[in-house]
């Protein structure tokens, strides 16, 4: 028997603790509002502290909170995971 | 007061008489009688006229004329009695059977009562010219009388036209009163002859004519030579037709004439109009019959200029001025000429009796031509588009007769019986249903008959369960729908609506978007108020454009649900390809997009997007594998290398839910009953164990994927996708495409020739009777073969090596063998809607079983209602009152209800 072409389905998922995105309440999986594809369109970025949020989620956010900008889940100041 | 004065001066008259003159009285009033008996029974013997005269001469003098005035007629009509109406109807009593007689050998009859009319009407016409003459005479001595009297001439016209007219009226109604049942049957047969006799010449006549002209345009070179020759011939013949038709009709005429002198004016008239009518429609069967590829409206109209026509004018003109209102109105021309100013070269000055036949032969070949189609306009629309001509011709008989309601009437008996039906497919309905809303939409721009005579249909669709499939399937398959990609050229109805809106669209623009005033007025001159039967409640506007599409989605109820059952056979579609070629599918999306705005169809956007990226990925970790294999040869002993496996990497929260087997996981760990599984097709149960050497490829397929787009991990659906797989053996090898559980299985067999069916399971993981569902398909392949084990549960499925029944498969080498997975025993990928939903109901079930515990019994609406008002939280019930219907007969037909009478019940 030769296997000629397996062609094989998969999802991915983003390799996150939680599900949802605690700023918008989406799931990671998907994208946050303003986008429409999710993926690499509307990344995840984790922060200092850990926690994970759609990367224009957070981006909104920490603009809005001049001039330090804290975690929105733990109230520590944002730093973004080098 | 005149009679009582006459009545003195005849007692004046009365003193003056003397024996002389009673007795002068007596004998001469005997002496007109006797030659009166004489005159009038007497054949024709005019010989005793002189005493005749004599005679009434002197009883008028006696003043007794009344007297002779009344005995002469009332003789007269008994001679008429006697010999004319007796022998007349003879002729025809053989004839009385006519009737029943009619429908066989009706030619012979035809001709012999031609005949037989024309004798007797001859007969009759010599005996009334007789009788005339003596009524002359006696009018002729009564004048006489006169002129000695009074010495001059007195309404002496009067007088005679009294008799005259008196006599006429004698005859016709003796006739009248004696008439026998059958003789108006007779006059019809007599027309209906005569002009199928002249309309055999008339076309004849046409042929003649059409013939030359052919010949004319043929050898228009030879022109020259022979022109003069054939017109010879040609106008020689056409006199010749001409002479005969001339004959004919005056032949016609003068039994019209002799008729209409006995008083059957307006029985003649019945008789012609019904032959005319009949010929006509005859005509109109015959041109139009089952033949909707042409229009007929135009020759029928041509015939009836040339044929009945052509005969009435004549008939008219020779018949003259005896009847008032068709004399020749050159002066007066009524309204109604206009219509026919080009009517007939031969017709020069159409009189108003003759556009009055015109109007109503019209509208009569209207009116039939009408009837004929609308009774045929069920097989008409079934082939519409070839049938559009006839579809024209029934729009404008429908513009002059207005007889709508009767077209939506048939329309909708023969829908009911022929369409809607258990035995239609609903495919075929919606075509129909596609072919009747263009075909009305050309009858009837406004849309209200379209209306009502789509209602049944739409109300019988949204009773089958696959009218959404069906609709989705038409819409959006047609060009490269199918992914083998045979040869399906047709283009989908969508992209034919397409078509057809980018139309409507430019005119609507024009409409909206007018600023020249000019053009508004314009448009506002031709406004034309809605039919009569436009349901006011639904405005005029939205009326304008009768919107296919929007018919067809109000057959669903609303987009969204169409976009959902669009939504899963797309992913099903994207599912099973295994290149990632989804042109076809871009291309229906963004027609879609078009229709039902770009926001609802954002998963399906989503959908596409990921097979393009996995496209992508998929590449990039070839390349990634390729470059390390050239550096290092890692996985060089296990023979598979990455090349074999292509990923369609997904986004799973934007495709339909398609894997509930971890809930499955779940419920059977708390032991829910096996019999569940009706609620999770047993498809989404398999936790799918592929071959070690595959699952290797996986897991470094995945680990790539890791490495690539880093904090995203694959999670593989294993039991999805397609594979291509070659069987070898000794004689033959064969190209399988199965699903992955069957490679899952063949390949098992690579190390072990035979299984047990329970250690097998065990080793692809799915449960044991999913399994021996499966794997019927390498046994109906021949390539597996089944034996019962030691144990009877047990079965035992063993490779067959030496192909004895190959035969099957055409059995040699190269055999591709194709399956699409899909189509194996109905199974799916994706949860269908309905199936989503039942998974959705079920939690329900509970509260439903609840209320009818308190409540006892329950209508569908209560259920429906009380439902809404206590499920508001986690999850809310957001079902409609037909997904809680289907649910329902779903427990019913569990027997955990019992539906009497319209209530549901709890089964005991």
């Amino acid at each position: 028997m030769i296997l000629f072409r397996w062609h094989a389905v998969a999802s991915w998922t983003w390799d996150a603790q939680d599900e949802t995105c605690g700023i918008c309440r989406m799931a990671f999986d998907g994208c946050c509002p303003d986008c429409k594809l999710p993926g690499d369109d509307c990344p995840l970025i984790w922060g200092a502290c850990n926690h994970a949020f759609h990367l224009h989620c957070i981006l909104k956010w920490v603009n809005s909170q001049t001039p330090q900008a804290h975690c929105p889940m733990c109230r520590r100041e944002w730093q973004f995971k080098g | 007061m005149e009679e009582s004065t006459s009545l003195v001066c005849n007692l004046g008259i009365l003193e003056k008489l003397n024996d002389n003159s009673i007795q002068e009285i007596i004998k001469s009033y005997g002496g007109f009688c006797t030659t009166t008996e004489s005159l009038l029974n007497g054949a024709g013997d005019l010989s005793v006229g002189p005493e005749f005269v004599l005679h009434v001469h002197s009883l008028c003098k006696h003043g007794l004329q009344s007297l002779v005035c009344d005995h002469f007629l009332l003789s007269l009509e008994q001679a008429f009695e006697k010999i004319g109406v007796t022998n007349f109807w003879r002729h025809f009593d053989s004839y009385s059977k006519v009737g029943v007689l009619q429908k066989n050998n009706s030619s012979i009859y035809d001709d012999e009562v031609q005949l037989v009319l024309c004798k007797a009407l001859e007969e009759m016409a010599l005996e009334k010219q007789y009788q005339e003459k003596c009524l002359f005479m006696l009018v002729h001595a009564l004048q006489l009388h006169k002129e000695s009297m009074f010495e001059g001439k007195q309404n002496a016209d009067s007088e005679r036209a009294h008799l005259f007219a008196k006599y006429q009226l004698m005859v016709s109604s003796v006739l009248m009163a004696s008439l026998p049942l059958h003789f108006p049957d007779i006059l019809h047969r007599y027309f209906k002859g005569k002009l199928e006799e002249l309309s055999r010449i008339m076309d004849g006549d046409l042929e003649g004519k059409n013939e030359f002209q052919d010949k004319d345009s043929m050898d228009l070179d030879e022109k020259g030579k022979h022109r003069t020759g054939e017109m010879d011939i040609d106008e020689s013949y056409n006199h010749g037709k001409f002479s005969e038709k001339n004959k004919l009709v005056k032949h016609i005429g003068k039994v019209v004439r002799d008729l209409r002198s006995l008083g059957f004016t307006s029985m003649t008239e019945n008789a012609y109009a019904s032959a005319i009518f009949s010929l006509l429609k005859a005509k109109v069967h015959n041109l139009a019959g089952e033949d909707y590829r042409n229009s007929v409206l135009e020759s029928i109209k041509g015939w009836i200029k040339v044929v009945p026509l052509q005969f009435l004018n004549a008939l008219l003109a020779y018949l003259g001025d005896s009847i008032g209102y068709d004399t020749p109105s050159s002066g007066l021309k009524s309204p109604l000429a206009s219509h026919l100013s080009s009517c007939s070269s031969e017709i020069d000055t159409p009189s108003e009796g003759l556009i009055r036949w015109q109007l109503r032969l019209e509208y009569f070949a209207y009116e039939t031509l009408q009837d004929l189609r609308i009774a045929k306009l069920f097989e008409i629309i079934v082939d519409y588009p070839e049938s559009s001509p006839a579809i024209e011709d029934l729009k404008q008989c429908l513009e002059y007769t207005g007889q709508h309601s009767k077209l939506v009437e048939s329309f909708i008996s023969a829908l009911k019986y022929r369409l809607l039906t258990a035995g239609a497919s609903t495919n075929d309905i919606l075509h129909q249903y596609v072919s009747t809303i263009k075909a009305l939409r050309t009858i009837d721009p406004t849309g209200v008959f379209l209306e009502a005579v789509g209602e049944p249909i739409r109300d019988y669709l949204r009773g089958r369960k696959d009218t959404i499939k069906c609709i989705v399937t038409m819409l959006t398959d047609g060009t490269g729908g199918n992914p083998n990609g045979s040869a399906n050229t047709g283009d989908s109805l969508l992209e034919e609506l397409n078509r057809d809106e980018e139309n409507q669209e430019i005119a609507g623009i024009d409409d909206d978007f007018n600023s020249d005033d000019k053009q508004a007025w314009i448009n506002a001159a031709c406004w034309e108020p809605d039919p009569v039967e436009a349901d006011p409640l639904k405005g005029s506007r939205n009326r304008r454009k009768v919107d296919i599409l929007g018919m067809i989605v109000s057959i669903i109820g609303s987009k969204d649900q169409l976009v959902n059952e669009y939504r899963v056979m797309l992913a099903e579609k994207l599912l099973n390809k295994s290149d990632y070629d989804i042109d076809s599918e871009i291309r229906t999306l963004e027609l879609l997009k078009i229709h039902f705005g770009e926001s609802s169809m954002q998963k399906c956007e989503i959908m596409l997007n990921d097979l393009i990226d996995s496209k992508r990925t998929n590449t990039n970790i070839k390349l990634t594998a390729a470059k390390q294999s050239q550096t290092g040869a890692e996985l060089g002993e296990d023979a598979v290398s990455l090349d074999i496996l292509d990923a369609t990497i997904i986004s799973s929260n934007f495709w339909p839910p398609m894997q509930i087997w971890h809930l499955w996981h779940v419920l059977e760990a708390q032991g829910a009953s096996r019999h569940h599984s009706m609620w999770f097709p047993e498809f989404q149960d398999e936790a799918l164990i592929v071959p070690e050497p595959v699952d290797k490829l996986f897991s470094d397929y995945a680990k790539r994927f890791n490495e690539i787009k880093t904090p995203r991990k694959l999670l593989w659906k294993k039991n999805l996708g397609t594979v291509k797989l070659e069987l070898q053996f000794d004689d033959r090898t064969t190209l399988y495409t199965v699903a992955p559980l069957h490679a899952a299985i063949i390949m098992q067999f690579q190390e072990q020739k035979s299984w047990t069916s329970k250690n097998l399971a065990a080793a692809v993981g799915v449960p044991e009777d999913v399994l021996n569902r499966r794997i019927n398909f390498w046994i109906s392949k021949g390539i597996l073969s089944e034996s019962v084990g030691t144990d009877s549960n047990d079965h035992i499925y063993t490779l067959v090596e030496g192909m004895v029944d190959s035969s099957k498969n055409g059995g040699n080498s190269g055999s591709c063998e194709e399956l699409l997975v899909g189509d194996d025993e109905g199974e799916s990928t994706v949860a269908s809607v309905e199936d989503q939903i039942r998974n959705e109901m079920t939690v329900y079930e509970k509260f439903i079983l609840g209320m009818l515990t308190n409540f006892g019994s329950m209508a569908l609406d209560r259920i429906h209602n009380t439902l809404k008002m206590f499920c508001v939280a986690d999850p809310p019930y957001d079902k409609s009152l037909q997904q809680l219907q289907s649910f329902l007969s779903g427990l019913v037909s569990e027997e955990k209800l019992e539906l009497r009478d319209g209530m549901y019940f709890l089964k005991k």
